[in-house]
Order: structure tokens, then C-alpha cells, then sequence
């Protein structure tokens, strides 16, 4: 099985403060990882370190993805000021053939021409993890996806993410609400 | 391509970002004559000194939220993660902002030029030596603001000032070049060299400097 991302001996240190220190993981094609933790354990900063945003402390983490990483962080990346296609476009997401489907799935159709700044939180993480349905990278990486988010939407994001998983995706994700997701665990509250 | 397109759509749609930095130079412009005597025959070289300084507090103005906004709602992070040079993007994106901002206030500050000197050559030269500062202005107080990204924008002018002063003495050089009857093609081949320097080091350097605020 392809390794997607390796990391050896991860160690993160923040104003002389420990987050983790020597983790080191494996995470294959066709398998997901669940990053664990309570709150300042340092999940975010692990999910960048895998994007390359951050650098860790000590050690080394190497991502094999095959096209660009897709991620949905705690900030959304939408403007505010856009309709809700126009955030679609800037994502390159509204010529997508599954749109329509995701659309009425999460129940976005009818706000084709809202200004996002009009919509609720919940809406507008809905909007944020269409990127996330409609990608087709290899790597996807989700940091608290389920915030905001209604029971209905839970599931449908839970659905896809098993079925990118048989689709031999990678996927690495941290939540504080417990998934329908068969995943591996990285506890970093033992790290 | 697509990444010209979807900044021209974001600047667009957001019409405040560009339309207000072309109202205070065209207010600017319009007040100054007011202030001072009409029949005044230094009026047509203090013309000068105030379009350029206008010039520069205007771009100045147009860059004040320039990467704040896709800080703020993590666009910089998706950008960053991105197969594409992020220096190529940032540098797209200062380019938009010299379309939708540098060219019309160029010809803008032309026509007024032409409007107060009465002289249809001299508000023609005046042209691409307005075109070719404001997009240096507006990648210089770019990098000023991506350095104070978090820090408010006067930290990142304070910054950058001084390194538009010269580029203002240069400029003084070209009025008096133009009033005299010089040939001032001289300056202008030498803002060009500065600005084909510029336009590579400066978005390489601020696609480093997100990069590090982003961490």
C-alpha cells in the first residue's frame, strides 16, 4: 500500500512548552488517521505540519500526495461579500459534475444567490466542506469539520469520507465528536 | 489564468477596495487648484509635487487591506498549500490591483495634468511615467503591509516610506525635466529597470513573509 504521508520523530516546542514529542506515523493510501487530543494539544499544529505550513521543532514529515492537499481548517476560506456561486467559482467547484447532488444534499440549492455573509455558520461550513466533496486529491485533510454542522450533514460527511476511503484516499482529521469513521488513532493527549 | 480571473472577480465585487482609492486621488486632485490662486504661475509645477504625492498616499490607501482579508478568512492558507508558486499568485494579485486601481488613477492624474498645464504633450509624457510608479508604489506598500500583516498597516508604511523616498526625487527630476523641454525618457527607462526588478523580488519576498506569519 502507497505511503500518502510519513513522519519520523515529530517534536513541536512553543514558548518552551512541549505540545508532542517523538510521534512518528505512517498513513496509507486507502486508510484515515484520527488525530485526537482535548483542547492546546497541539492537533492543528500537527495537521499543518503535514500541509507544510508549519515546521516541526525536531524530526521530519514527508507527504507523497499526488495532487494539491485539500483542506478545510477552523477559518473557511469564503468571502463574505461573494453569493454563495461565486465562492463556487473562485473554488472552481461550478462546473463539477456531482454539484447539483452535494447542492441538494446539504440543502444549498436554494442559496445559489445568497451573499455568504447572509448565511448561518452551519451553512457556510457546508459551503466550506463542498471543497472537500467535490476535490479529487489524494490527501484530505479535515481539522474539526464537524463544527457547526446538523446531524444530517454529520452523516453525509461521515458517508463520503468511507467512500473516499474504499477509493484508496487518505484522509486525516481531527474531531471532538466521535465519527462513523473506521480510522486509526493518534491519542496526542499520551504524546 | 484562472488565478488573474478569480482575484479580478474578488476585487470587483468588492467595489470599496478600488473605487474609494480612486475617489480620494480624483478629490485630491480637484481640491488642490481650489486651495491655492488660480492666476499663480507656480501653479503648473506644484501640480506635480501634489499628483505625486497623491499618487503614493492613494496607493498606499488601495494596498491597506491588500492580504489581510485572505488571512482573516484562511484564503492565504489555502493558497499556500497550493501546487503553484505562491510568489506568482501574490504577484497576480498585485498586478489586479494596479489594473483595477494603477491605470485608471494614471490616466486620471494625466487628464488632470492635461486639465491644469493646458498642455496636451505634457499630460501625455506624464502618462507612463504615472503608470510604471504606481505599480512600483503599490508593490513596495504591498510588502510593507504583508510585513505588519497582523500588526495594523501604519507599522508596514512607517516601514516602507523611506524606500519610496527616492522614487520620489527621481520623480522631482522628471517635472523639472519636463518643464524645461528635457528628454525624460532618461527617468523613464530607469523607473522600468527598477520596476522589472521589483515586480520578481518583491512577491517572492512577501510569499516568504506570509509564509512566516501563516506559521
Amino acid at each position: 500500500m502507497k505511503t500518502i504521508v510519513k513522519a519520523s520523530n515529530l517534536s513541536y516546542k512553543i514558548n518552551e512548552k512541549k505540545l508532542f514529542h517523538s510521534i512518528s506515523f505512517d498513513v496509507c493510501a486507502g486508510s484515515a488517521l484520527y488525530v485526537a487530543g482535548g483542547n492546546g494539544s497541539g492537533k492543528t499544529t500537527l495537521l499543518r505540519m503535514i500541509m507544510g505550513i508549519s515546521k516541526p521543532t525536531r524530526g521530519s514529515i514527508e507527504s507523497f500526495a499526488n495532487k494539491e492537499i485539500c483542506f478545510i481548517g477552523h477559518k473557511n476560506a469564503l468571502k463574505q461579500y461573494l453569493t454563495v456561486e461565486d465562492n463556487l467559482i473562485l473554488s472552481s467547484l461550478d462546473t463539477h459534475l456531482n454539484l447539483d447532488k452535494y447542492l441538494i444534499d446539504l440543502d444549498l440549492n436554494n442559496s445559489l444567490d445568497v451573499t455568504v455573509a447572509n448565511l448561518s455558520f452551519g451553512q457556510q461550513k457546508k459551503l466550506a466542506l463542498l471543497r472537500v466533496f467535490l476535490n479529487d486529491s489524494d490527501l484530505i485533510i479535515l481539522d474539526e469539520p464537524c463544527v457547526g454542522l446538523d446531524n444530517n450533514s454529520q452523516q453525509i460527511l461521515c458517508s463520503f469520507i468511507n467512500e473516499e476511503i474504499e477509493k484508496d484516499k487518505c484522509i486525516i482529521f481531527s474531531s471532538h465528536i466521535q465519527l462513523d469513521i473506521e480510522a486509526n488513532i493518534l491519542n496526542l493527549d499520551r504524546q | 489564468m484562472k488565478i488573474f480571473y478569480f482575484e479580478l472577480l474578488k476585487l470587483r465585487k468588492k467595489s470599496r477596495g478600488w473605487i474609494g482609492p480612486i475617489l480620494v486621488f480624483v478629490l485630491i486632485m480637484t481640491a488642490f487648484p481650489l486651495t491655492i490662486e488660480f492666476l499663480n504661475e507656480d501653479l503648473n509645477q506644484a501640480f506635480f509635487s501634489v499628483l505625486w504625492i497623491a499618487l503614493m498616499l492613494v496607493m498606499m490607501l488601495a494596498t491597506e487591506d491588500i492580504f489581510l482579508e485572505d488571512y482573516n478568512d484562511g484564503s492565504l492558507e489555502q493558497l499556500a498549500i497550493k501546487n503553484q508558486s505562491l510568489a506568482l499568485i501574490l504577484g497576480t494579485k498585485i498586478f489586479i490591483y494596479w489594473i483595477l486601481i494603477g491605470v485608471p488613477i494614471s490616466f486620471i492624474g494625466s487628464f488632470y495634468g492635461f486639465g491644469i498645464t493646458r498642455s496636451f504633450d505634457l499630460g501625455l509624457n506624464v502618462l507612463p511615467i504615472l503608470l510604471v510608479t504606481s505599480y512600483i508604489f503599490l508593490n513596495v506598500f504591498s510588502f510593507g503591509n504583508a510585513l505588519s500583516l497582523t500588526k495594523g498597516s501604519v507599522l508596514g508604511t512607517l516601514i516602507t516610506l523611506p524606500l519610496v523616498l527616492p522614487l520620489l526625487v527621481v520623480l522631482g527630476k522628471v517635472v523639472i525635466s519636463i518643464n524645461i523641454g528635457l528628454n525624460y525618457f532618461g527617468f523613464l527607462v530607469l523607473l522600468l529597470g527598477i520596476l522589472s526588478i521589483i515586480i520578481v523580488v518583491i512577491p517572492l519576498i512577501i510569499s516568504f513573509i506570509i509564509r512566516a506569519h501563516l506559521e
